[in-house]
């Protein structure tokens, strides 16, 4: 965890799509060949391989877990594989774990991938594993919640405190899908960007989120290489180094949740984050914030210190955080503006952190992205993960 | 796997039963620990304070505030589509615990954030599960 002890060299990633004709072994050749090419190694450098744990798809987690794919992509120098699970935190886990591996000597260089097909999994099993998943089967489920009516639990109370409108709410999506618009990797790639009127237009699924403040599924994946600090540095290649990791668990059941310890948290992991990277928030490049809906980004946008208490909506609605806007934010437009793909959201936010660091990301290439804040958090939200990545050490 | 259509029913643990066992009896139980005098939802094995095993329980009044609220319309699971539109709450209770729940027996437009609501228990499969009304003044 202190200052650059690892750096991301090589990304892969495939477009976030549902097409059932692209297995999941397809997504896994493909990024992780692109990912390695693009390191500039060669495919037997690769001496430990880390998966994220694909969610609602046993047969992959299985293969995976039990060491398929250093074998499959013929991976002569891997010493070891494993794999994650912490829901939405699995990435930030796996980079952690790479991190441990490389600098206890394990391995040298290590592979992070993520896969998710969810356009194969029969509609029933989706239903009852998302249904389940991170919801206390006691004390949550039998009353009837979802993800997303604990969503808005979360929501109506930061509106009926905050007094952020409905039309401030529904500018998050506007924003994302800005970002997302621009974005080939994205489900809404070159697509309209929907307005403020029409998010609001489509249906309420429960209050206050509408249908187009939901989050569509879909099939992707993504891998990175990973490497030493001292090693990246020596190959003289773009690359993006880790240089700040602070965490703090919340709970595990949602109704647990205290609302001001997850406040407390999401406030302390980034300031010691930025503390261990030297830096404070006005140097931050790019926010890049991982929440899976939108409802949630306006109060985090003011608990980062963003947007002052109270004005994380207006932040939005002004389209401060939108593609052109003055504040880069989630530029992949996070899981409403990427698609959905499980435990991959994360994964894939990583990626474009490096991706921008790299100077990669194309039309939405943050000017000057010099040092990139990039959380993440499992279940529910049983806990938020905050890191600080740079351009350099 | 074929879609799951029976209607949930809490999935216990050992340490909950007298729990559940008090909502068939119309009370509202809550666990306390009677070293560090602690107050526990949800039930534990241990004290999730101080780890004794010394437990007790003690009757809630039954009486809670609304934290938040939210009222689906759409997308919930088909086996409690049926039910549609339900308001999912989180309550305070005056002991100082909070719970989920739904509030029922009013309309989803009339249900106000710190509104006083009282506990009223619905049947499902033998098992009575703690719902909330609004206290009638």
């Amino acid at each position: 965890m202190s200052k650059g002890r690892i750096a991301i060299i090589g990304i892969g990633e495939v477009p976030t799509a549902n097409r059932p004709e692209r297995t999941q072994w397809d997504i896994i050749y493909d990024t992780c060949m692109e990912a390695v090419r693009d390191s500039g190694l060669s495919k037997n450098d690769i001496e430990g391989v880390i998966s994220v744990t694909p969610q609602a798809q046993p047969k992959i987690a299985a293969e995976l877990s039990f060491g398929k794919l250093p074998e499959e992509l013929g991976l002569k120098g891997c010493k070891d594989t494993v794999s994650v699970n912490a829901g939405g935190a699995s990435t930030s886990n796996s980079l952690r774990l790479a991190e441990q591996w490389i600098n206890s000597g394990v391995a040298k260089t290590v592979l992070v991938q993520h896969v998710t097909v969810h356009s194969t999994v029969p509609i029933p099993d989706l239903i009852n594993f998302f249904a389940k998943a991170g919801v206390d089967l006691q004390w949550e489920y039998p009353y009837g919640t979802t993800y997303n009516i604990i969503m808005g639990l979360i929501a109506n109370r930061y509106m009926y405190e905050s007094g952020c409108t409905p039309e401030q709410m529904a500018s998050v999506v506007t924003a994302l899908r800005s970002w997302a618009a621009k974005d080939p990797n994205s489900f809404f790639y070159g697509k309209d960007v929907p307005s403020v009127e029409k998010v609001l237009a489509s249906a309420l699924l429960n209050t206050p989120l509408h249908k187009r403040e939901s989050n569509v599924l879909g099939d992707g994946g993504c891998a990175m290489v990973v490497v030493s600090a001292e090693d990246a540095k020596k190959m003289k290649r773009p690359a993006a180094y880790k240089l700040g990791d602070s965490v703090r668990y919340f709970s595990g059941t949602c109704v647990m949740r205290d609302f001001k310890k997850v406040e407390e948290g999401f406030r302390i992991t980034a300031k010691e984050a930025m503390s261990q990277a030297g830096i404070t928030k006005n140097d931050i490049s790019l926010w890049n914030c991982y929440l899976a809906y939108p409802l949630a980004h306006p109060v985090v946008a003011e608990w980062l210190e963003v947007a002052p208490p109270g004005q994380g909506g207006k932040y939005f609605l002004e389209g401060r955080m939108s593609f052109g806007g003055d504040i880069p934010w989630s530029t992949i437009g996070d899981a409403p503006g990427r698609g959905h793909t499980g435990s991959g959201v994360s994964a894939a936010c990583y990626v474009e952190t490096v991706r921008q660091l790299m100077g990669k990301a194309g039309e939405r290439q943050v000017k000057n992205c010099k040092y990139v804040y990039q959380n993440a958090g499992g279940g529910s939200g049983f806990n938020n993960i905050a890191t600080i990545w740079g351009k350099e050490i | 796997m074929d879609l799951e259509m029976g209607k949930p029913v809490p999935e216990t643990q050992p340490w909950s039963e007298k729990f559940w066992a008090g909502t068939k009896q119309g009370k509202l139980l809550i666990q306390v620990c009677k070293d560090c005098k602690s107050k526990i939802f949800y039930p534990r094995r241990f004290c999730p304070e101080c780890w004794s095993g010394n437990l007790d329980w003690i009757e809630a009044s039954g009486k809670a505030t609304v934290l938040t609220f939210s009222t689906a319309y759409d997308m919930v699971e088909p086996k409690f589509a049926d039910e549609l539109p339900y308001t999912i709450a989180y309550v305070a209770l005056k002991e100082g615990i909070r719970m989920m729940t739904r509030i029922v027996e009013c309309k989803p437009e009339d249900i106000k954030f710190d509104m006083e609501v009282e506990v009223v228990f619905h049947e499902r499969e033998g098992f009575f599960l703690p719902y909330f009304r609004p206290v009638k003044r």
